[in-house]
């Protein structure tokens, strides 16, 4: 049921930021320490820090050589495969819709264009931004330059061309497809081809964000000819689709499994997966998949949140669990009616401080998540890292407190206040999580009503004002679409952001925010994003609950594949094999 | 002569049905709370501009009744429309699954007919032990609804026997019945026990009337009697319950195809109203209320075939 619920906003933010367009002015801190070990993170400390972490190289192909996030223990590699395997069988939690990557907006979908298709940069498995099909470079502060790397082929053997790029960016600006990341684009100027190998990106206002985009779901580079021959079914089981990756589009149909296999012919003669066919299926009840991966007819699946059988499957020696980096965070988002003592930032720090987070993590998640300080997790500290780390063990631990929370309401004048959450009645972790806060809520004197919708109701809350009428909160699990903490805080605190509901409108945090976007400099860029983070953790705009980790579930057999959620976005089979 | 007009009251009376049921789904899938407009972006905010284009695109914005005629004159011709969420044809996302469903309906059927109807037939000719362990059985058989079934079946058989795949579908003859055999048990296991009593006591009932009794005492062979006495005029009772059990297990394939993970319609009907992918929902619904009718026409057939008194008389029951 992730769905339903996650809803979140990968792109929609108007203003945010992102890595630098110099690609490498990070210091390059040592490099591949310990990879972190499977199933070892957890018991989830958020605070102290631990050594620097490393920052991966510029290296374009996933895997080893990144070391983990430190604070918090979570894996983005795992020792790469040695041995080739003919084929795995890969589960999602429902089978893939559709492989235009315009409408790339759910696990199935991501988790499987990563493999088929490029962006002209690539976000590496510890969040990085690196060249992918191309090297971007940004003149000026307006202008990004996309070249195509030499020898660049789609697998039928055509050169990926600049017209092919442009076109495939310019198809999230299209009024008449429109896909989902229109967003992402509206502060771009112009696409234009300047050669056969390069395109200009103008964008409308200096915009370090738009790197991130480049490397995003946004940014997968399609063959024109291709779509424009596929016509309305371009994406689907009978137009198909045509990329540049190193994997390409095995059999499917509809209601059969996907399969992708490696494409012999992939550019990049040193990237040679060892997995030579997966096949995708859809499993939507986790206790069937759970039996299926202890039995062997699954060999992998990401679970991006939890499953209810997760220590379950640590504890069976035939599966391997990875707690990967996550970039996705669990949260309560306020929109509060008239009247409700949610506006009152009192008692949302109150609130805060009230929930049992740990308990609501070990129980409801399994113990696969983190207590957040911040709803930009340590996973998306994707450049500056240094900083972002200081900044992120600067801000007040969200440990329970219910004196403090009393107090808070008291000083509100809050006592005896009603207020409303609404959840999907027939999804049980968000049901939990409405006790969560209900047992919250009445421990410092304050009513949590519950109102339940179904899940196609419940979507109407995220884009339907009028469906707020009856609550003045509801959850997400969201994500950014790259990692960079200025793009996830900007969803949720500037005017217009995707997440931003209460509607939070700080002119300070505003305009730290903006300044950040046009600042060049990753640590400088990263300082203005810490202080504003700073401001708005204070003021509770949503409550976050839990960072989960990105699951990785393989048979333990199998070694290689990216744990960190990057995996939404990049190739991470690429050193996927047999142990 | 009479049977013609039998079958013209029959098809008449369908076709109604359908016509009936198609305006129902129809405007229940387009009237029902949340906007559709949820599904098209997929939770995302949507700019105003946007979400104009998208109205129009999809024709959120005609009148109701013209969207159903619309609707419906492509229904007919076997276009259900566009799914949002897959970006692809209904009626060619509902034919890859339909076989699916239809192999998991007919083998649940089998097992229906073969074993609800074997135990009920055993209970009531046999008196005794028999009849009690049928008893008790198809009591817990009733009581097991199809979704714990499910877990039942999965923890017992895959993950501590290890006899049978969790899910998917499987390849060739051989292993998609292995697949299905699990999610047929679970589906067929409350309608076997239902089947079964109402069997039982139709068996029973015949047992109890005047001309057996009668034609017990004139000596007829017990094999005999129980073929042409009981068992005939039984089979109308039991006909009609093994119908209406079977028409429903279309519906209910829902729960079972979503626990094994089957690419099936019912699971997909599922996945798609929570999404509100409202042509995917009309398009199966139509075709599990098409199924269901046919089926009903089976049975009256069936009837056709089972009590002349219908072939002569014209008369329904």
């Amino acid at each position: 049921m992730r769905t339903s619920h996650r809803l979140a906003f990968a792109s929609a933010a108007l203003l945010l930021v992102t890595a630098c367009g110099g690609g490498d002015d990070e210091p390059a801190e040592g490099d591949a320490t310990a990879t972190a070990d499977t199933a070892s993170a957890d018991s989830a400390t958020g605070g102290a820090s631990e050594e620097p972490t490393a920052t991966g190289g510029a290296t374009a192909t996933a895997g080893e050589g990144d070391g983990g996030l430190g604070s918090l223990g979570l894996a983005t590699s795992t020792p790469a495969g040695t041995q080739p395997v003919d084929s795995i069988t890969w589960a999602l939690y429902r089978d893939v819709n559709n492989l235009d990557p315009v409408f790339a907006f759910d696990y199935p979908e991501n988790t499987t264009i990563a493999l088929l298709c490029e962006q002209p940069l690539r976000q590496a498995p510890d969040g990085t931004i690196v060249p992918g099909l191309a090297d971007v470079t940004s003149p000026d502060d307006t202008t990004y330059v996309i070249t195509i790397k030499d020898g660049v082929t789609f697998w039928n053997g055509d050169p990926v061309t600049a017209d092919d790029v442009a076109f495939s960016l310019g198809r999230n600006m299209d009024p008449a497809i429109p896909g989902f990341y229109g967003a992402q684009y509206a502060n771009v100027a112009s696409i234009d081809v300047t050669d056969e190998r390069t395109v200009t990106v103008t964008m409308k206002s200096p915009d370090y964000f738009f790197r991130g985009v480049l490397a995003s779901s946004s940014a997968w580079i399609v063959q024109k000819s291709f779509v424009e021959a596929a016509g309305a079914d371009f994406g689907n089981p009978t137009g198909r689709t045509m990329c540049s990756g190193s994997y390409q589009l095995g059999d499917w149909s509809i209601g059969s499994p996907l399969q992708v296999t490696v494409n012999e012919n992939y550019w990049d003669a040193s990237v040679k997966p060892l997995v030579a066919s997966i096949e995708f299926v859809g499993a939507p009840d986790p206790i069937a998949l759970s039996a299926a991966i202890q039995a062997g007819d699954i060999d992998g699946y990401y679970a991006f949140a939890s499953i209810p059988t997760l220590n379950e499957l640590r504890n069976d020696p035939n599966v391997t669990v990875t707690d990967g980096a996550g970039y996705q965070f669990d949260a309560l988002l306020i929109a509060p009616r008239e009247g409700s003592p949610l506006a009152d930032v009192r008692v949302r720090q109150a609130l805060s401080k009230a929930i049992d987070r740990q308990g609501y993590i070990d129980t409801v998640l399994a113990g696969a998540a983190q207590i957040p300080k911040s709803w930009a997790a340590p996973g998306t500290w994707g450049y500056a890292r240094d900083v972002f780390q200081a900044g992120y063990d600067a801000l007040p631990a969200l440990d329970q407190d219910l004196d403090a929370a009393k107090a808070l309401v008291a000083e509100a004048g809050a006592e005896g206040g009603t207020f409303t959450i609404g959840l999907i009645g027939e999804v049980p972790p968000l049901v939990a999580e409405g006790a969560l806060f209900q047992k919250a809520a009445e421990d410092i004197g304050l009513t949590a009503e519950i109102k339940t919708y179904p899940a196609d109701q419940y979507i109407s809350l995220f884009i339907d004002p009028a469906a707020r009428a009856d609550v003045d909160a509801w959850f997400t699990v969201a994500y950014g679409d790259f990692a960079d903490p200025g793009s996830v805080l900007g969803q949720g605190l500037l005017p217009g952001g995707s997440l931003n509901y209460l509607p939070y409108d700080d002119p300070e945090v505003t305009e730290l925010l903006g300044q950040a976007r046009a600042t060049a400099d990753d640590a400088a860029r990263a300082e203005l994003i810490v202080q504003a983070q700073a401001l708005a953790m204070a003021d509770m705009p949503m409550i976050p609950v839990a960072l989960p980790n990105n699951t990785l579930i393989t048979s333990s057999e199998l070694t290689g594949a990216v744990p960190s959620f990057s995996m939404m976005y990049a190739p991470w089979a690429n050193q996927l094999g047999g142990v | 002569m009479s049977w013609l007009r039998w079958a013209a009251v029959r098809v008449a009376r369908l076709v109604a049905a359908l016509l009936i049921s198609s305006f129902v789904i129809f405007s229940a899938a387009s009237l029902a709370p949340g906007s559709p407009l949820a599904a098209l972006s997929n939770g995302r905010t949507l700019p105003p501009e946007q979400q104009a284009q998208l109205r129009e695109r999809f024709h959120l914005d005609d009148p109701f009744l013209l969207r159903y005629v619309k609707w419906l004159g492509n229904a007919v011709r076997g276009d259900f429309g566009i799914s949002i969420a897959s970006r692809d044809e209904v009626s060619r996302l509902i034919s890859g699954r339909i076989w699916i469903t239809g192999q998991l309906v007919l083998y649940a059927s089998l097992l229906i007919l073969v074993v609800g109807i074997g135990l009920g037939l055993l209970a009531g000719i046999r008196r005794g032990a028999a009849d009690s362990s049928v008893l008790v059985v198809t009591a817990l058989l009733a009581a097991v609804p199809a979704f714990v079934a499910a877990t039942l079946l999965t923890i017992l058989f895959v993950t501590e026997l290890g006899w049978f795949p969790a899910l998917g579908e499987g390849d060739g003859l051989g292993g998609r019945i292995e697949h299905l055999t699990l999610p047929a048990i679970a589906l067929a296991m409350s309608s076997i026990a239902i089947v079964a009593r109402v069997t039982r006591a139709a068996v029973r009932d015949e047992f109890g009337r005047e001309h057996v009794q009668t034609a017990e005492s004139r000596g007829i062979p017990r094999r005999q009697l129980i073929r042409r006495h009981v068992v005939r005029n039984a089979a109308v009772p039991i006909t009609t319950v093994s119908g209406l059990t079977v028409a429903s297990l279309f519906a209910l394939s829902a729960i079972v195809e979503r626990a094994f993970s089957l690419n099936g319609l019912g699971s997909y009907l599922v996945k798609a109203a929570g999404t509100k992918d409202i042509a995917v929902v009309q398009g199966i619904s139509m075709v599990i209320v098409v199924a269901f009718v046919v089926v009903n026409l089976l049975v009256d057939v069936c009837y056709l075939i089972l009590d002349p008194r219908i072939r002569t008389s014209g008369s329904a029951r």
